[in-house]
């Protein structure tokens, strides 16, 4: 069964999108490091079945305490895994930099810009259409806790795909 | 082809350039309200009226209004006569386990299985753990546990840890189960070992909470001072003695949130499914084995054996062995026990933070056991040691006040 990894910083609402993802429960809660171990589920996609693991929360891959260091084991022994990216869209600078990292590492990654209506609220705004062909990776903007965005998020699992990292940063000079 | 730290900061910095654009930052009523909880002046106010909230919320929710209003005149005045007298033989060891005493005219004193045992899980113990997950719930969606932390860091950096250790601390008080696991959102294994040591130590349950304002209503406040004094006073020693760091961190205080519902109806049927699925059997089946060590008269020979430490050192009578024995199994169950003993209010004192210090409950100890071996030595070490100094001085302390 294709192994999803569900990766981003802590308290950016991975539990609510593995809750809704896979209907299983694990605690969600708001402030960051609820999730401390892993927890897996399965979700039913439209043609597979897929197993999807809900990661600690980490603001990288060099670990800095015992949750962010089973994230990264999570990471590296599931070689062949598709990791959805959880990051909060009003601070994606620091989402965006654990994102590269597993980018780098050649893992599929899709992107979810969670927290999209705390971005509205703080008058953030992001081109979407410009990220997806910059990174060249599906990118969706979602609301974990109402829903909104997770039919994206599944459809475009099968779009993923690893990209260099090169070609982001030729990409970023041409584009305007 | 991977980037240095430096390079992937530079293309983020590229791509958020062409991306992100920022409008006029509003300043709204949730902006207002984080400043206000977080800053010191008006944030520590505000935090003592919280705290002060949930603790009579609790109080009168699960012991005034569940407990003494509802569970106390159903199980003594109705289920109390009525197994005494459908239980098969009355006077054999059968009946003296699942009943306990035929003469006890309520369920502390009876101590059977399905007496005392059911009484304790489900008239006193289930609305606490229930109200207390219920608020704990809200305070953690909405979001104010990180603003606590930030308010409490200079405290706790004292005993070595940091503001966040408020997470694993609250959670303890609640279950010290799942508060093990929560350690590791601590740096360094020294925070992480004097956090273990602490909380399965100083904080007690609330299911213990739930018994103990129950049943020493009236000195419930001097059994907490005496935990959160030892607490911190265990702790700033550990600090001293534990090799390692305590590094400084940057808590992230996530904005405050309306509470879904859905969320919080989830996580309290999660947590009660667990305390039933775990606690409920805990109980009952250490309510078993205590009777059949009295009936075996194991406790009268321990109790003898022990009187001259436990009435020289801790100044507590002989018999308070049968509930250090349940303490293992479950707090509340050794803290309804010790309530049917006869002692003076000071000895009841001492008794129950000896039952609150003395080892963690099976349950704890096997999540300490998963966390590393070496640190559960570590532990267990300590405790043993807090035990003697901590509760030789309560007795001191009595002593020199005069009391006993």
């Amino acid at each position: 069964m294709k192994k999803i990894l569900l990766m981003g910083n802590p308290n950016v609402g991975k539990s609510v999108f593995f809750n809704r993802l896979t209907g299983a429960n694990v605690i969600e809660s708001n402030y960051p490091g609820t999730t401390v171990d892993y927890t897996k589920g399965y979700m039913k996609g439209n043609s597979e079945d897929f197993e999807i693991i809900d990661v600690p929360g980490t603001f990288s891959l060099e670990p800095k305490d015992k949750a962010e260091e089973v994230a990264v084991k999570m990471l590296e022994e599931k070689k062949d895994a598709l990791v959805i990216c959880v990051i909060d869209a009003s601070k994606i600078e620091r989402g965006l930099y654990l994102a590269l990292e597993i980018i780098e590492r050649g893992y599929p990654v899709v992107l979810a810009l969670n927290m999209w209506d705390v971005a509205e609220d703080k008058n953030i705004q992001i081109d979407i259409e410009k990220l997806k062909s910059i990174l060249n990776i599906p990118v969706v903007p979602t609301i974990a806790i109402s829903g909104k965005g997770f039919k994206e998020v599944v459809l475009s699992i099968k779009k993923a795909a690893s990209v260099g990292v090169k070609e982001i940063m030729e990409k970023v000079g041409e584009i305007k | 082809m991977t980037l240095t730290a430096d390079e992937r900061w530079d293309l983020i910095e590229k791509i958020s350039n062409k991306v992100v654009t920022f409008s006029k930052f509003k300043h709204t009523l949730k902006d207002a309200l984080g400043e206000l909880t977080v800053k010191p002046l008006t944030g520590i106010p505000i935090a003592i009226a919280v705290l002060y909230g949930f603790w009579s919320v609790f109080s009168s929710f699960a012991g005034t209004l569940c407990t003494d209003g509802f569970f106390v005149k159903l199980f003594d005045g109705h289920f109390l006569p009525w197994i005494q007298s459908v239980f098969p033989g009355k006077g054999g060891w059968f009946y003296y386990i699942f009943v306990g005493d035929p003469a006890a005219d309520n369920c502390f004193e009876a101590f059977g299985v399905l007496t005392s045992g059911l009484f304790v899980a489900i008239g006193v113990v289930l609305p606490a753990i229930f109200i207390f997950y219920l608020m704990m719930a809200l305070l953690e969606d909405v979001g104010y546990m990180p603003r606590l932390a930030v308010l409490i860091d200079t405290i706790f950096h004292k005993i070595g840890l940091h503001g966040y250790a408020i997470v694993p601390s609250i959670l303890a008080l609640g279950c010290n189960v799942p508060a093990v696991t929560a350690t590791r959102i601590l740096e360094t294994k020294k925070q992480r070992f004097i956090m273990m040591t602490l909380l399965a130590i100083f904080i007690p349950c609330g299911a213990q909470l739930g018994i103990m304002q129950e049943v020493i209503p009236e000195s419930i406040g001097i059994v907490l001072l005496y935990l959160i004094f030892g607490y911190f006073l265990f702790g700033f020693i550990l600090n001293k003695i534990t090799p390692g760091k305590s590094p400084e961190i940057l808590i992230d205080v996530p904005p405050y949130q309306k509470p879904l519902w859905n969320n919080i109806s989830r996580k309290l049927r999660m947590r009660l499914g667990g305390f039933f699925k775990i606690a409920v059997p805990f109980v009952l089946f250490g309510c078993a084995i205590v009777n059949i060590l009295y009936l075996s008269g194991t406790i009268d020979w321990l109790a003898r054996v022990l009187t001259p430490l436990l009435t020289g050192w801790f100044g507590v009578p002989g018999e308070t062995v049968g509930p250090l024995i349940a303490a293992f199994l479950r707090k509340d169950l050794a803290v309804a026990q010790l309530s049917a003993i006869e002692m003076s209010k000071y000895q009841m004192i001492t008794s129950v933070v000896l039952v609150s210090i003395y080892f963690p409950c099976v349950a704890t100890f096997v999540m300490l056991l998963k966390e590393g071996w070496k640190n559960l030595l570590g532990s267990l070490a300590v405790l043993v040691t807090v035990i003697f100094l901590y509760g030789g001085l309560i007795n001191v302390i009595w002593k020199l006040l005069g009391v006993q």
